[in-house]
C-alpha cells in the first residue's frame, strides 16, 4: 500500500506541531509526496493545508545515551502558518484538540504540545480530550530550564556577571516568562517583568517581592525607568524596535518567543541575541519518512524545541505524567529535576544561534553545564 | 436509462434579463447534475450485481434519489432562467464512470462502495455544502439539502465497509489505495485550479473556474473541502491518518 509505514505498531510518545512557514510546510509536503513527484509549489500548499485535518505524519524514534529507545508519532494539527494569532483562536485550539485525539487514538501514552499549541493550550488543559491512559504535557519546564541555561551560557561567554545585571522578561505572565522569573530573579540585581495582564503582574511581582527581589512592572517594555542588560522575550514582540529604550547596547537577549522573530539589527549593533529553549538530543533520533532537518529546521544537528524534547525525556524515563500543566506552576525545583531527568538521556542544551546562524561562541555548552 | 446528452455552448435566449451570475451558477448547476446522472448510473449498475433483493432495491431507490438530485438542480436551474445541461460523457465524468463499471465487470461489490460512497460522494457532500453556503435563495437551499441527504447514504455504506475492512484490513487498505489511484486522480484533475488539460466539456463556455469567486467561491475552496471530507472519511474507516496524507499529497494539482 502506498506511503504505508509499517512495521510500527505501539508508540510511547507523540509530538503535537505545525509548521512554522510555508516553506518548511512545502517541504514537508515535499517528503510525502516522494521523489517522483514534483514539489507543490508554495501557492498550492497555502491551498491545500489549511483543509487538511490533523493526523499523524511520521514516526519518530529517540535513543537514549544510556541505550533507551522509546517510539513515537509527530502529529501535525496544521495550523496555517499565517494564522498563528489571536484572532484564529477558537480554531486553533479546534486543531489541537484533533491533534489530541490523534494521539489518544495512536495510543501514546504521553503528549508533548509543541509551539504554538503549547502556548494555546497552557491555559486551556480542560479543553483537551480526557483520557486516563494518555497524558499531557505542555513541554514549558524544559523550554525554561533551555532558556535559562543559555542566560547563563551567554553570561558566561560574554564575561557578564548575572548578579550584577538588571533582567527583564517580555511574556512574563505566561508559563515559560514565570517560570523564568522564578530561576532567574534571585540571582540578578533587579528584575523588569513586563507583560499585557497587569493583574497577573502585580500577583507574579508580589510572589518575587516576598522572596526579597527588586521588581518593577509595566504593561510596555519602554516604561521601565532602568534599562536591562539581560532580557528574555517570553513572547513574540511585534518588533525589535521596542526594546530599544529598555535595554543596554551590549544587552544579551534570548528570544524564547514562539514563532521567534528577533534578528540582530542595525539598531541594537551590540546587542547579543540568541534562541532560546532548544535542546538537542546526543543519543540517536529518526523519522519515518525522513523529515529530518525538515520538522527541526536548525543549523546543528538533532537540534529540538525544549517543550517537544520533555515528553520525549519523560517517555524515556518511563514517566508518563503531565510534567508541565496550567500556567503558572513552574518552579526551579521541578526544573531542575526536568533538566536531570532530559540530562540522564543526552538530551542538554542546545548550541546556541540566531537568525544569522550558529553564534562564534557557541561552545559544547554540556561541558560547562551538566557537569 | 441513459440521461439526454446535451452538451450546450450557446447562451440562454433570454440572456440579457439574467442576472449577472446566472451563467456561473448555470456551469455549476451543470456540473451537478452530471454528477447525480452519473451516480443514479452507477447505482443502477451496482443493482446488476446485488444478489439480495434487500441491497438490489437499496441500490435503485438509491438511483430514483440521486436521479431525483439531478431533477431538483434542473429545476433550480430554470427558476434563474437557465438551462443546465449535462453531459456524462465528458472526458473526467466518463473515465469516473469507466472505473466504477470496471468494479462492476469484476462483480467487487465493495470496490463499487468505495468509489462511489467514498471517493465520489466526499466530492459532492463537500462541494455541494459550500455551494449551499454562498448560492442564493432556494438555490443555495436545494445544494445544502442535497448534500445533507448524500451524508446520511454514506453512513449506512461506511459501515458496511467498516465491517469488511474488520475482516482483513491489509487487503481492504490495498484495494482502497488501488481505486485511490485511479479515481482520485481523476477527482484531483477536475478540482485542480485551472483545467490544465483542456475543457472539461461540461461547462457552457469557457471554464467557469476562474468566475467562481464572482460568487463567493473559488476552485481552491471546493478542492480543499473534498478533500477534507475525503480524509475524514477514511479516517472513520479506521484508515491510518499517516498513510492517507501521503495519498493526498500525492495526488495531481
Amino acid at each position: 500500500m502506498g506511503g504505508s509505514i509499517a512495521g510500527i505498531v505501539e508508540i510511547d510518545f507523540a509530538l503535537i506541531g505545525h509548521q512554522e512557514s510555508w516553506r518548511s510546510a512545502a517541504d514537508v509536503l515535499a517528503v510525502l509526496r516522494g521523489p517522483g513527484h514534483t514539489p507543490l509549489p508554495e501557492e498550492e500548499v497555502r491551498d491545500i493545508l489549511p483543509w487538511i485535518p490533523p493526523r499523524a505524519v511520521c514516526h519518530v524514534e529517540i535513543a537514549s545515551t544510556r541505550g533507551a529507545k522509546v517510539r513515537g508519532v509527530y502529529i501535525d494539527s496544521f495550523i496555517p502558518p499565517d494564522r498563528l494569532g489571536d484572532v484564529c483562536m477558537r480554531d486553533n485550539l479546534a486543531r489541537v484538540r484533533g491533534a489530541a485525539a490523534c494521539a489518544i487514538k495512536a495510543g501514546a501514552k504521553i503528549v508533548s504540545l509543541g509551539g504554538f499549541s503549547s502556548i494555546l493550550i497552557e491555559g486551556n488543559f480542560e479543553q483537551l480530550p480526557e483520557r486516563h491512559d494518555t497524558v499531557f504535557t505542555t513541554g514549558n519546564t524544559l523550554t525554561v530550564s533551555f532558556v535559562v541555561r543559555g542566560i547563563r551560557q551567554m553570561c558566561l561567554q560574554e564575561g557578564k556577571d548575572l548578579r550584577q545585571t538588571t533582567l527583564l522578561i517580555v511574556g512574563a505572565t505566561g508559563d515559560v516568562g514565570s517560570g523564568c522569573a522564578r530561576c532567574l530573579s534571585r540571582g540578578v540585581k533587579r528584575v523588569l517583568l513586563c507583560a499585557r495582564n497587569l493583574e497577573r503582574l502585580r500577583k507574579l511581582a508580589a510572589e518575587l517581592t516576598a522572596c526579597g527581589v527588586q521588581v518593577e512592572i509595566a504593561t510596555d517594555p519602554r516604561q521601565f525607568t532602568a534599562s536591562a542588560d539581560v532580557v528574555i522575550c517570553a513572547a513574540s514582540l511585534a518588533s525589535s524596535s521596542l526594546l530599544l529604550d529598555s535595554i543596554a547596547p551590549d544587552a544579551i537577549i534570548c528570544d524564547a518567543g514562539y514563532p521567534k522573530n528577533l534578528s540582530p539589527c542595525a539598531a541594537m549593533p551590540d546587542a547579543k541575541i540568541f534562541f532560546g529553549g532548544l535542546g538537542q538530543v546526543t543519543g540517536r533520533m529518526n523519522f519515518v519518512p525522513d523529515l529530518h532537518g525538515i520538522l527541526n529546521r536548525h543549523p546543528f544537528p538533532d537540534v529540538v524545541h525544549g517543550c517537544l524534547l520533555e515528553g520525549m525525556a519523560l517517555a524515556l524515563e518511563g514517566r508518563f505524567e503531565p510534567f508541565s500543566r496550567g500556567r503558572g506552576l513552574i518552579t526551579p525545583e521541578r526544573v531542575e529535576e526536568i533538566e536531570c531527568i532530559a540530562a540522564r538521556h543526552g538530551i542538554y542544551l542546545a548550541p546556541l544561534y540566531n537568525a544569522n546562524g550558529p553564534l562564534k561562541t557557541a561552545l559544547d555548552c554540556r561541558a560547562e553545564v551538566f557537569v | 436509462m441513459e440521461p439526454v446528452i446535451e452538451l450546450k455552448c450557446s447562451l440562454p435566449a433570454n440572456y440579457t434579463s439574467l442576472s449577472p451570475t446566472a451563467l456561473i451558477w448555470q456551469d455549476v448547476l451543470a456540473q451537478a447534475i452530471t454528477g447525480e446522472l452519473l451516480a443514479a448510473m452507477n447505482y443502477t449498475s451496482l443493482s446488476e450485481i446485488c444478489d439480495d433483493p434487500e441491497e438490489v432495491a437499496d441500490a435503485l431507490e438509491h438511483a430514483a434519489g440521486e436521479n431525483g438530485h439531478a431533477a431538483a438542480f434542473a429545476h433550480e436551474g430554470r427558476k434563474i432562467g437557465v438551462d443546465a445541461s449535462n453531459n456524462v460523457h465528458a472526458k473526467h465524468w466518463k473515465r469516473l464512470r469507466e472505473a466504477f463499471l470496471r468494479c462492476i465487470a469484476e462483480r467487487d461489490f465493495i470496490a463499487c462502495l468505495m468509489v462511489q460512497e467514498i471517493m465520489l460522494e466526499s466530492f459532492a457532500v463537500a462541494s455541494y455544502a459550500r455551494v449551499g453556503k454562498v448560492a442564493p435563495g432556494t438555490l443555495g437551499k436545494t445544494f445544502a439539502a442535497i448534500a445533507a441527504e448524500e451524508e446520511d447514504h454514506i453512513g449506512h455504506a461506511m459501515e458496511i465497509l467498516r465491517k469488511e475492512r474488520a475482516k482483513d484490513e491489509q487487503s481492504f487498505d490495498d484495494k482502497l489505495y488501488r481505486l485511490h489511484l485511479e479515481v482520485m486522480t481523476t477527482l484531483a484533475e477536475m478540482l485542480a485550479k485551472d483545467c490544465r488539460t483542456g475543457h472539461c466539456e461540461v461547462c457552457h463556455g469557457s471554464c467557469v473556474k476562474p468566475a467562481l469567486p464572482d460568487v463567493s467561491l473559488s476552485a481552491a475552496e471546493l478542492r480543499g473541502a473534498s478533500l477534507h471530507q475525503y480524509l475524514k472519511t477514511l479516517d472513520k474507516l479506521g484508515l491510518p491518518g499517516e498513510v492517507t496524507l501521503t495519498w493526498v499529497a500525492q495526488l495531481p494539482v
